[in-house]
């Protein structure tokens, strides 16, 4: 057994764990966060993205202790009480998801991306999500999704700085 | 038509919040106390007899608390249609991938655990894998004995001759359909061509492998969250496979991560209710994605023989088609008896004489199942490219050979169907139109087409409707929504045939327990009749509420009206919605609850179809092979589009699925073994690999569903692999017969006609 001390979606957790729990058990059994889906279990879906102090990973390949003394963001750690992440509400109102399994990583990866840049191009919008498969849009409104965020999230810093 | 408030406008999925948060529940999500983990011991070989079996080691490892066996439970058999699967295996195995022992145990692994703690013995048998070999008389059989398997009356839409487990080696079932006289046709031809195709096996690829979870409360009757597309199909193969009533057995919902066809079986499920009757404690079972790929229940390889007599300037006169579909070991996974994308075969081009037959053929493969427009892509690959090559034999120009013989109102379908309202050249020359056919190309680039056309499908589905004090109407529908956003064009329906904003409307599954019956998501059918069933429950709702508006405005019913959010009398007095509501609660009229039941007349109705044209643009890399998609132009005969939204997801995720399988994707299986056995080797498209994508949309109001829509999901991905391989022989010059059209394929193609000239 191992103790996990990390904080998870801006919560303090400790957790005994066996030694060779990974990260996406942790985050689905031990703590009971099933946002986070797991599809290949091999790192090549992309469906159990997390972001580990803001670096996006596959939770299927990453050892549970990787959390130990860290913060690990889930989907469910990022809309503000009711209010959706900008990421969130653009899947909605572009259709950037169908059935859904995808999302929670899909989502997690674009924060990610506009996190690190907030106006990406298409070129790289493609580039950064090349690693999370989605079977039942094509891409195409993911696509749109993470544009409309982006752009939103832009309007919405213009105004502030407006403000000032 | 007035204008519509709600139809015809983009609507962002109606379970949205739920499914970007991570609130909503898929089967493997849903953890119950106490609830342990199953696993399967699945068999090495393709074909051999279990000669003995050692569970002690299992059985005392800590943490397990159930391992079964064959002899553990009762010797029924499982299936849609035909019954021919066991849930264990018993005695012998018949694919490397067969469940054949079963654990329970307190983690996932554990039970791995376990299951590498089991001894068996196997005494292998003579397999077969190609179906040609199988129908031959000296062949292995798949199926020592078929007599006792059961199997459904064969719908009345099928009209050919069908035989089912006839006495044809590894046979389950052969279909032949005509119409005209094909001998006759041939005769009138000037030139007979004959092609021979192949498909491989593809997977549908979902992100969420097949999961269920299985409770067994006190009173023996049983809770089951499953990944099915058709829960009442499913309650009553679940509870026949286990001896109880449907009744006894609630399929409840969970959300469906992907379907594509290939969740419409029980998989794991019968299993887990042993699992959970032997430890007591509730069972969840998820398999690995290895386990989809392997044992999962892939799309049908198909070897297809298309020959056609045609005249010199270019019409048919016969076309005879031999379809044989690999089944694997088991049919158990097909909802028919046969594979019914087989009837394409003709084409939606005039032609009068015609004879198809579809076999079915065991094999010692992974059992296979149905994928979006089932055998539809297999079929249309090959005739697409069979006209193809028969268009250039004739000189003449491709989409010129398609237009001469696409189909016009009047004409009579290949297989005697008569659809009115037919816009198969309309939906041709759009799709020719956007793409500049004829038009120049740089060298290397090739423009590519092909047709589809289906039905929507019929059925029967059901809707319960609700309104409370608050004015919140709350649907709950019999059929899942699997992704395609069918929830929201209820919702849609409902808020149209109401005048009430979508925001007070929710959807959601009511699972088997409490909802009248419902055929399920399948055959492009669910706008059809799950929209039927909505704007019926809805009217109804309407009319409840009229009756109780026409009661405080003192008048009668048929002399109130319903507008803009109040019920106006013929006397100019009025009460709104809100008030009517207080009013209603005030006297415990509410909520008010409607349920409805939609049943189409037939399987597939009032005679409508709908047509796809898909041009590719492809630039083929002559140095590496590569195939470079460069745009495909997609043309619909759409019906009225109920969201623009979803309707174009389905276009869009269709068209991708289909590039997979022109391209990139191949279940590899080599001597009845899955060779192709994670994501990294079974390779999906990604989102580098989308071309650019122009989508053509003919709407007129003339669909069966509620408002005049068409089917779409189950069109868009079906001639995709057609029109690239079309494309690249336009491209390149070499054709292929075979998909997927790899870089290596075609750089050895190409090195082979450079030799050879
Ligand atoms: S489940 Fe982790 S990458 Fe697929
Ligand atoms: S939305 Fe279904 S896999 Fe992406």
């Amino acid at each position: 057994m191992k103790t996990i001390n990390a904080r998870v979606n801006g919560q303090p957790v400790t957790k005994d764990v066996p030694d060779n729990r990974l990260l996406i058990d942790f985050l689905r059994y031990d703590l009971d966060l099933t946002g986070t889906k797991e599809g290949c279990s091999v790192g090549v879906c992309g469906a159990c993205t997390v972001l580990l102090d803001g670096q996006m990973i596959s939770s299927c390949l990453a050892p549970a202790v990787f959390a130990n003394g860290r913060e690990v963001t889930t989907i469910e750690g990022i809309a503000e009480d009711d209010r959706l992440h900008p990421v969130q509400k653009a899947f909605i109102d572009y259709g950037g998801f169908q059935c859904g399994i995808c999302t929670p990583g899909q989502i997690m990866a674009a924060k990610s991306l506009l996190d690190t840049n907030p106006s990406p191009s298409e070129a790289e919008i493609k580039d950064w999500m090349m690693g999370n498969l989605c079977r039942c849009t094509g891409y195409y409104k993911i696509i749109d999704s993470i544009k409309a965020a982006a752009s939103q999230r832009s309007a919405q810093s213009g105004a502030a700085e407006g403000k000032v | 038509m007035a204008s519509l408030l709600n139809i015809g406008r983009p609507a962002g999925h109606v379970e949205g919040p739920e499914k970007v948060t991570g609130r909503a529940k898929y089967s493997a999500d849903i953890n119950l106390p106490g609830m342990l983990w199953g696993k399967c011991v699945r068999s090495p070989f393709p074909h051999a007899r279990i000669v003995s079996i050692d569970t002690t080691r299992a059985r005392v490892l800590l943490g397990v608390h159930a391992v079964i066996t064959a002899a553990d439970i009762p010797d029924v058999l499982i299936g849609r249609n035909i019954v021919d699967m066991p849930v264990l295996a018993r005695d012998v195995v018949r694919f490397t991938g067969e469940k054949v022992i079963a654990v329970a145990a307190e983690s996932a692994d554990i039970a791995e655990e376990a299951v590498a703690l089991i001894d068996i013995g196997y005494e292998e048998l003579p397999a077969v894998f190609d179906p040609i070999e199988a129908m031959e008389e000296g062949a292995p059989r798949v199926h020592a004995d078929t007599s006792r398997y059961k199997y459904a009356p064969i719908p009345p839409f099928f009209h050919g001759d069908n035989q089912i487990l006839p006495p044809i080696p590894n046979v389950a079932s052969r279909v032949l359909e005509s119409h005209g006289d094909v001998q006759a046709g041939f005769a009138e031809a000037d030139r007979i061509f004959e092609h021979t195709f192949y498909t491989p096996n593809v997977h549908q690829g979902f992100i969420e492998p097949h999961a269920c979870v299985i409770d067994i409360p006190s009173d023996g009757s049983v809770d089951v969250w499953t990944s099915n597309k058709g829960p009442f199909a499913a309650r009553s193969q679940f509870a026949e496979a286990v001896g109880l009533s449907a009744e006894q057995v609630r399929l409840n919902a969970a959300a469906i991560g992907g379907d594509f066809g290939g969740k419409g079986d029980l998989m794991d499920s019968v299993v887990a209710y042993h699992l959970a009757k032997s430890s007591g404690r509730p069972v969840k079972m998820v398999m690995t994605y290895a386990e989809e790929l392997t044992a999962g229940n892939p799309r049908h390889a198909a070897l297809i023989t298309i020959r056609s007599g045609v005249t010199n300037d270019g019409r048919p006169t016969a076309r005879q088609a031999k379809i044989i579909f690999n089944s694997g070991a088991y049919a158990a996974f097909k909802p028919l008896h046969t594979i019914h994308g087989s009837v394409h075969a003709g084409g939606p081009y005039r032609v009068d004489n015609v004879e198809i037959e579809c076999l079915v053929v065991y094999t010692n493969n992974v059992p296979c199942g149905h994928m979006r427009s089932p055998g539809g892509p297999q079929v249309v690959f090959a005739l697409e490219s069979h006209l193809d090559i028969i268009a250039h034999e004739l000189g003449i120009d491709p989409l010129e050979f398609r237009l001469r013989n696409a189909l016009q109102e009047g004409d009579v379908a290949p297989l005697g169907e008569r659809y009115h309202n037919i816009l198969c050249r309309e939906t041709l020359q759009a799709a020719a139109d956007a793409a500049g056919w004829g038009s120049d190309k740089e060298p290397w680039v090739g423009r590519g087409i092909a047709m589809y056309e289906r039905p929507a499908g019929g059925g029967s589905s059901s809707a319960t409707l609700t309104v409370d004090a608050n004015g919140r109407f709350s649907m709950l529908a019999a059929i899942p929504d699997t992704g395609t956003g069918s929830y929201t064009i209820l919702q849609q329906i409902v808020a149209e045939e109401l005048q009430v904003p979508l925001e007070s409307i929710s959807v959601h599954h009511g699972g088997t327990a409490i909802m009248p019956p419902d055929w399920g998501v399948g055959a492009s059918r669910v706008s059809h009749t799950a929209g039927k069933a909505a704007a019926m429950v809805a009217r109804e709702v309407r009319e409840a509420l009229v009756q109780a508006a026409a009661r405080e405005l003192n008048c009668q019913p048929e002399q109130v009206r319903w507008q803009n959010g109040n019920f106006v009398a013929d006397t100019g007095a009025s009460i709104s919605l809100a008030e009517l509501l207080k009013q209603a609660e005030r006297i415990g009229e509410l909520p008010i609850t409607r349920s409805a039941t939609y049943t189409s007349p037939g399987n597939y109705e009032e005679e409508i179809t709908s047509y796809t044209a898909q041009i590719a643009e492809v630039e083929v890399d002559p140095e590496t092979g590569q195939v470079k998609l460069r745009k495909i132009y997609s043309a619909h005969d759409a019906g009225t589009v109920l969201n623009p939204l979803t309707h174009q997801g389905q276009i869009d995720g269709g068209v991708v699925q289909g590039l997979g399988q022109a391209l990139i994707e191949h279940l590899q299986i080599e001597d009845g073994v899955v060779s192709t056995a994670h994501l990294g080797d079974y390779k999906l498209p990604s989102i580098t690999d989308i071309p650019e994508l122009e989508t053509v949309l003919i709407e007129t109001p003339s669909g069966p569903t509620p408002y005049g829509g068409k089917a779409i999901g189950e069109l868009s991905n079906v001639a995709v692999p057609a029109a690239i391989a079309n494309a690249v022989y336009d491209a390149t010059g070499v054709r292929f017969m075979e998909l997927p059209i790899t870089a290596d394929k075609v750089y050895e193609a190409l090195q082979a006609s450079d030799n050879a000239s």
